[in-house]
């Protein structure tokens, strides 16, 4: 299967005054089209750095980022082109517009990656897609958070992206939520071929993962430390849902 | 095609109420002010607007319509012999005091011809023939006068510096800076009134022959009256107002108040369009996120300046409109030309946009990488 995404030796080095902090320290990792990688590991352990840096939104210190084949430079201008045509966002908060309808949302966002013409069909689309053919004219605060995080979810399929990056994406909402949010991933993936990275503490996405890559002081871990990684995790989140 | 901005600013309506009423205030404040301002100054030259004279001769240094000096009525003996002149009569333009019904003395601004009809002075006359002015000692009085002298009728009697005169007609529209009420009476009437004026004039008003060129005649004339001053009629309006603008002070008090409703509006206009843009932060970084540049957020800040500056131009230029009546009933007139309207509009297009940059500095520095914190 075709790359969408790679990172090979990546480091990156945060300097604020005389501190300077090594958050990534030689990652190397791809998502391939069609292909569901979970990415777990502690708080501070560098993998939302990671995620931004395979997104295009920071720059690695050292190393190669490949998006679509592509090979990354600095040029920011470009970023934001590579960000608009190949990849996809979902965030943890949802961060939708929220004066905007999840129809508009979409639309709004097909409008900022260049997409005028049909932009509302092609919105209306995704929306039914995802499961929200109902739900077009809803604002945000009148959509439950399931709805929300399926709103964001055709917001980064809009344009065809083929690589999407998901933070977090169950981290709010409650089990059956969750469940449905990550079978529309493994969905995604197996149907219209998008390769897929989650950044995740929930276990739950183990059971939709291709692959399951650890992060922990940013390195990546072997197999076995991840899924021990993820076991604490998951203790903790069926804690925090029995109280 | 959704736009962002217009649905941020009708999602937060309080603020986007805020910003208008900041606006509008702004714009209320700069078209009154100003148009109360142009609406005096129109009375500073509305006579000079208003007579046929392509050309002024008035004492040396006179500085506006309404403060004549005199100087001897022979003058116009000399204009009349310049080549291009084709009527020139002495006019008078003098204070004086006329006495109330009530025994109060007031001042009023004597304007004295031969022939007012052939000057086109005064217009809007109700009542009467200007002609009749010259049968005896008769005299128009403007409407505005009742302001300041009370209530008065066609046929009722007034005394001026001692000597009845009966109103035979009023006048509408004639006023003056000074704000005394405008009377027209004959040219002898008002020379027996004073010894000041006896056998002298306070201008010459001159008539250009078909075809000639004002300018020249004027340069003409100054060299037949070298101990006048000549003016072609844009020049002496130009002077009159300029007096008015710039000994008085008027117009720099007018400047800072202009300057104070600029101001007013564009604190509250950056005020709320920035606290708009921090609190919309993380949708901008979002913006950014999904691909979108610095400019498109410019866009959605411009866009919502823009729409700040046309409703509240809008709002704004109604509220002046509905003042318009409220200042008629005290005599001050709102004069708003159209260019002047648009001018304001630019302004007001100008000062939200700049406003704005505040907020374009601010968003500037968003990181989109900013969307994956909580």
């Amino acid at each position: 299967m075709k790359r969408v995404l790679a990172v090979h030796d990546v480091v990156k080095v945060f300097e604020e005054g005389s501190q300077r902090v090594e958050v990534l320290r030689g990652v190397s990792l791809d998502v391939r089209a069609g292909e569901v990688v979970a990415l777990e590991g502690p708080s501070g352990s560098g993998k939302t750095t990671l995620l931004s840096i395979m997104g295009c939104i920071l720059t690695p210190s050292s190393g190669r980022v490949e998006v679509d084949g592509e090979v990354m430079g600095g040029d920011p201008d470009r970023l934001r082109r590579v960000r608009r045509r190949s990849i996809g966002f979902v965030f943890q908060q949802y961060n939708l517009f929220p004066a905007l309808t999840a129809l508009e949302n979409v639309e709004y966002a097909l409008s900022v990656k260049g997409v005028r013409r049909g932009a509302r069909e092609q919105a209306s689309r995704v929306l039914e897609q995802v499961g929200l053919g109902d739900r077009l004219h809803f604002l945000p605060r009148d959509l439950s958070g399931g709805q929300k995080q399926r709103v964001a979810i055709a917001r980064a399929l809009a344009g065809s992206p083929p690589a999407i990056l998901a933070d977090e994406p169950t981290a709010n909402l409650d089990t059956t939520a969750g469940r449905q949010v990550l079978r529309l991933f493994r969905d995604l993936a197996r149907q219209e071929g998008k390769g897929l990275l989650i950044v995740t503490h929930d276990p739950g996405v183990r059971e939709v993962a291709d692959r399951v890559v650890g992060i922990r002081d940013g390195r990546l871990v072997d197999g076995a430390e991840s899924a021990e990684m993820a076991g604490r995790a998951g203790r903790g989140r069926r804690e925090a849902v029995v109280s | 095609m959704v736009s962002l901005a217009r649905r941020n600013l009708l999602h937060d309506r309080l603020r986007f109420l805020i910003t208008l009423a900041g606006v509008a205030f702004a714009v209320t404040l700069v078209l009154v002010q100003v148009g109360l301002f142009m609406g005096l100054l129109d009375k500073a030259t509305v006579t000079i607007q208003h007579a046929s004279a392509d050309i002024w001769v008035t004492s040396k240094e006179t500085p506006n319509v309404d403060f004549a000096h005199n100087f001897p009525e022979t003058t116009v003996l000399r204009v009349r012999g310049v080549p291009g002149v084709a009527r020139a009569d002495n006019l008078i333009i003098q204070f004086m005091n006329i006495q109330l019904p009530s025994g109060a003395e007031e001042g009023c601004l004597v304007y004295a011809l031969e022939d007012f009809g052939a000057w086109n002075l005064p217009w809007n006359v109700q009542g009467a023939d200007v002609r009749d002015l010259r049968r005896g000692r008769y005299l128009l009085m403007d409407r505005s006068a009742e302001r300041r002298f009370g209530p008065f009728a066609v046929g009722d009697y007034r005394e001026i510096l001692g000597r009845r005169f009966k109103i035979i007609g009023t006048t509408a529209g004639a006023a003056s800076f000074t704000t005394a009420p405008i009377v027209f009476m004959d040219y002898g009437n008002a020379q027996e009134l004073s010894d000041v004026i006896r056998n002298r004039t306070s201008y010459v008003l001159v008539k250009v022959a078909a075809g000639a060129d004002p300018q020249a005649v004027a340069a003409a004339i100054r060299r037949v009256a070298p101990y006048n001053d000549v003016y072609t009629r844009d020049e002496w309006a130009r002077r009159s107002r300029s007096y008015w603008i710039v000994s008085t002070g008027l117009g720099m008090n007018m400047g800072v108040t202009v300057f104070l409703g600029i101001l007013v509006g564009i604190v509250v206009v950056a005020q709320t369009l920035y606290t708009s843009a921090v609190e919309h932060v993380k949708e901008f970084g979002t913006v950014k996120a999904i691909g979108g540049s610095n400019w498109d957020i410019y866009r959605i800040l411009g866009e919502q300046a823009l729409i700040a500056a046309v409703v509240g131009f809008a709002v704004g230029g109604l509220m002046s409109w509905a003042i318009r009546p409220l200042m008629a009933r005290l005599y001050l007139n709102v004069l708003v030309s159209p260019s002047f309207a648009l001018a304001v509009f630019a302004g007001t297009v100008l000062m939200c946009l700049g406003a704005a940059m505040l907020s374009f500095r601010r968003v500037a520095g968003i990181d989109p990488a900013l969307v994956f914190r909580t």
